[in-house]
């Protein structure tokens, strides 16, 4: 054999070699078929609380810029103070962007992660299950909360604020019109006030509808969780094809074609345009609405006011929930157990939830865009924050509370929730458009929300 | 003299003496292509292959992957999803590519003109846009093309003509899309054609003047004809970008109205953002598949012209 076949020989069986321990080199290949959805068990990946009285260590704490990341930057001074040993390196990060990579790459994570609760699910392989810590606590937090953190019966949240939906109004339209806010008890009650509110003023289109597909299932997820549903039940199985939607669809279709209502995309300029004319005059949405009258409706502040969602049945619940966040511990953190310290403070003691919802540098009156989900802080007597002066001085707390309170449970979110949005989100606008029914929406984001995701999920 | 005689006449000496070169020098010419090699085998080859194993897995990134074999293609090749994000790339393509090589041609004929005053001025204001951050170029196309407060919807309402909804109708998302990469990249073509166009002797040009060739007919049968290669590279190159194309969809429609605006690259991204990476693995090598498939068909079709 010439000089030279060996030679390329050896540099093909080289170059085959490099190619076969470079192919090793990926992730673990298992054909069994529970691989890889969540191997998580007591002795891997549960947390438990540190055993020592004197903790000490170096915690890195990710939370979106804005803010809630100076609301908590105050926290951790006060977490400092008791426990003078453990040091939080406090980072403001683009959480939904570079989350996902880092858990991958497994490469400076974060020791814990403020995260939206729609995205808990979906990136629960990577964090601790919290259920041991969480114990103690259980009971005294608001159902929904939980059962958002939930997945395949493992916690993986700490759960942190509830956002009751409620329905803001024009208090002066409704009294031009001669209104009760009162008498709007039942979605049926809205629509009459709706059509009462067209007759006198023409130009209105009253209630809002989401124009934008994500915040559109998230805000149809908040009129679904009132009647105690959502689109997977805690094994995962699709429920969107259910008389509960079916309402749901048919009541906002029925407002669309009547011209009641005004689509908008959330506190966007058109929406914006709209709501200080007077076109728009009810808009139900979550508690955090409120931050558009204090900071974004200049002409219109203190002429708004809010009240508990109408119910779909006389006598059902007043509120559903919509959006809300958790605190996560992600799995390759390097201090697990402080970071869970910081959470508990944060959440759970007094000092540490009236330092968030309670005034403070950043809000002086307190917070009151969301409110706790662990009842001890969720007290209707004992408010954390202040009357809103963009709501006319009213107090927004038992409004919120009392709403909270009437939030079922039974409504996890799945892994795939995110995903479902490029088919029940688009959907849902195409019906806007008077491109299908509602009947049709439900058939055709079951079937491609079945195939795309469900069944790739399993 | 025959090459039997040859051997036979060659001193053995100088082949012991290559035996005996000192090693050093044998290794030498590894030793100075092993940066590359050692580069290229972390940062091309390996993601390489590990993707291409990781496509016939289910992985969320954590824990071990399930093989599933050829599952992921399977459900890519049949997904409406996928055809959908490659039919918005191609017809992007067709908005984009096309468009692109006639302008950028002209405009480089034009800047080539050594009787141009301010040349120098041109050609940097042509290349100010492909130096700017798309993502602010994004955030402006956004506020300009606004169905309600757009300043291009305010002009066609002062010549009496109806609004469009640039961004949110399936119709005009993405000719909207398109003229914003154009914008963006167009300077970039003209640059590369320009140093074609540099690279054409002015004596050719002067023989086809003397033969009475007017400036039309120079430009068909001298400049088109011998830039053709470098206009070939720029298709390939606008070809792969297209087909890529990932941050102005992601800022400015999120892909929508509807998926419309969901290239290739967007939808390879959403795999990946739901974390699963070995759906998002198949469909880049689907991608890169037909990209090189695209590549060769303009590479054979040059050759031919050839």
């Amino acid at each position: 054999m010439k000089r030279t076949q060996i030679r390329r020989r050896a540099v093909a069986a080289a170059a085959g070699l490099t190619a076969v321990v470079l192919a090793a080199c990926g992730p673990e290949v298992s054909s069994d078929a529970e691989s890889g959805a969540g191997d998580t068990g007591p002795a891997d990946g549960t947390l438990a609380a540190p055993d020592t009285d004197a903790p000490a260590g170096e915690i890195t704490i990710w939370d979106r810029s804005g803010d809630l990341y100076e609301v908590f930057d105050g926290v951790i001074e006060r977490f400092t103070e008791r426990y003078p040993d453990i040091v939080v390196h406090h980072e403001a990060v683009d959480i939904d962007t570079k989350l996902p990579n880092t858990l991958i790459a497994g490469a400076d994570v974060p020791d814990g992660v403020f995260l939206d609760d729609a995205k808990v699910a979906g990136l629960s392989d990577h964090f601790y299950d919290l259920s041991a810590v969480l114990e103690p606590y259980l009971d005294d937090i608001a159902a929904q909360k939980v059962d958002v953190n939930t997945v395949g019966g493992r916690i993986y949240g700490v759960p942190w604020d509830l956002n009751p939906g409620l329905l803001y109004y024009r208090a002066d339209i409704l009294e031009e019109v001669g209104i009760d806010p009162a008498s709007i008890e039942t979605y049926d009650d809205l629509f009459a006030a709706a059509e009462q509110i067209k007759a006198a003023r023409p130009d209105a289109a009253p209630i809002h509808l989401e124009k934008e597909p994500f915040l559109s299932q998230l805000w149809l997820e908040m009129f679904a969780s009132q009647l105690g549903t959502s689109l997977a039940d805690e094994n995962g199985e699709l429920r969107l094809d259910s008389p509960e939607y079916r309402q749901i669809l048919g009541w906002l279709d029925e407002v669309n074609k009547a011209g009641l209502g005004t689509r908008a995309e959330y506190l966007g300029p058109a929406d914006l345009a709209a709501l200080e004319s007077g076109q728009q005059v009810f808009v139900p949405w979550a508690i955090w609405w409120d931050f558009a009258p204090q900071q974004l409706l200049p002409q219109t502040t203190g002429l708004w006011r809010a009240m508990p969602l109408p119910a779909w049945t006389e006598g059902g619940a007043r509120s559903g929930a919509m959006g809300g966040s958790s605190f996560v511990i992600p799995r390759d953190a390097e201090n697990p157990e402080l970071a869970w310290l910081f959470y508990e403070f944060l959440v759970f003691d007094p000092e540490g939830f009236q330092a968030v919802y309670g005034p403070n540098a950043i809000y002086p009156d307190g917070l009151n865009t969301s409110v706790p989900s662990y009842a001890p802080a969720a007290d209707p007597a004992t408010p954390l924050f202040g009357p809103l002066d963009a709501l006319g001085g009213q107090d927004l707390w038992p409004v919120a509370i009392e709403a909270g309170e009437q939030i079922p449970g039974g409504t996890p979110i799945p892994q795939w929730w995110a995903g479902a949005v490029d088919y029940l989100g688009d959907n849902l606008q195409r019906m806007f458009d008077g491109e299908l029914t509602p009947e049709q929406v439900i058939a055709e984001s079951t079937e491609q929300i079945q195939t795309n995701l469900v069944d790739r999920a399993s | 003299m025959t090459s039997t005689e040859m051997r036979e006449r060659t001193p053995a000496a100088p082949a012991r003496r290559r035996r005996r070169r000192p090693s050093g020098r044998r290794l030498a010419p590894y030793v100075f292509v092993l940066p590359f090699v050692a580069l290229f085998l972390a940062f091309s080859v390996y993601p390489l292959i590990y993707t291409f194993r990781l496509s016939f897995t289910a992985w969320s990134g954590s824990g071990p992957a399930r093989w599933v074999g050829w599952d992921n293609y399977t459900y890519l090749l049949g997904s409406d999803a996928f055809w959908s994000s490659l039919g918005n790339s191609a017809v992007l393509w067709l908005l984009i590519v096309p468009v692109q090589v006639v302008v950028a041609l002209i405009a480089a004929v034009l800047l080539n003109n050594a009787k141009l005053r301010m040349r120098g001025f041109y050609r940097t204001v042509a290349l100010v846009p492909f130096v700017t951050p798309l993502v602010a170029m994004a955030q402006i196309w956004i506020v300009v093309f606004d169905s309600d407060y757009g300043a291009v919807n305010r002009l066609l309402g002062a010549v009496g003509l109806p609004e469009i909804d640039w961004l949110t109708s399936t119709v005009w998302a993405k000719p909207t899309l398109a003229l914003l990469f154009l914008w963006k990249t167009t300077g970039f073509a003209i640059v590369i054609l320009l140093s074609g166009l540099q690279s054409i002797p002015a004596s050719v040009y002067e023989a086809a003047e003397l033969d009475g060739a007017s400036r039309t007919r120079q430009l068909v049968s001298i400049t088109v004809l011998l830039v053709r290669r470098v206009v070939l590279f720029l298709v390939v190159m606008q070809t792969l970008a297209v087909f890529q194309m990932f941050a102005e969809p992601y800022v400015v429609t999120a892909g929508g109205p509807y998926g419309s605006t969901t290239t290739a690259g967007l939808y390879l991204y959403e795999h990946l953002g739901r974390s699963d990476l070995g759906t998002g693995s198949a469909n880049s090598f689907l991608l890169v598949a037909l990209v090189m498939l695209v590549s060769l068909l303009f590479v054979r079709l040059l050759r031919e012209r050839d």
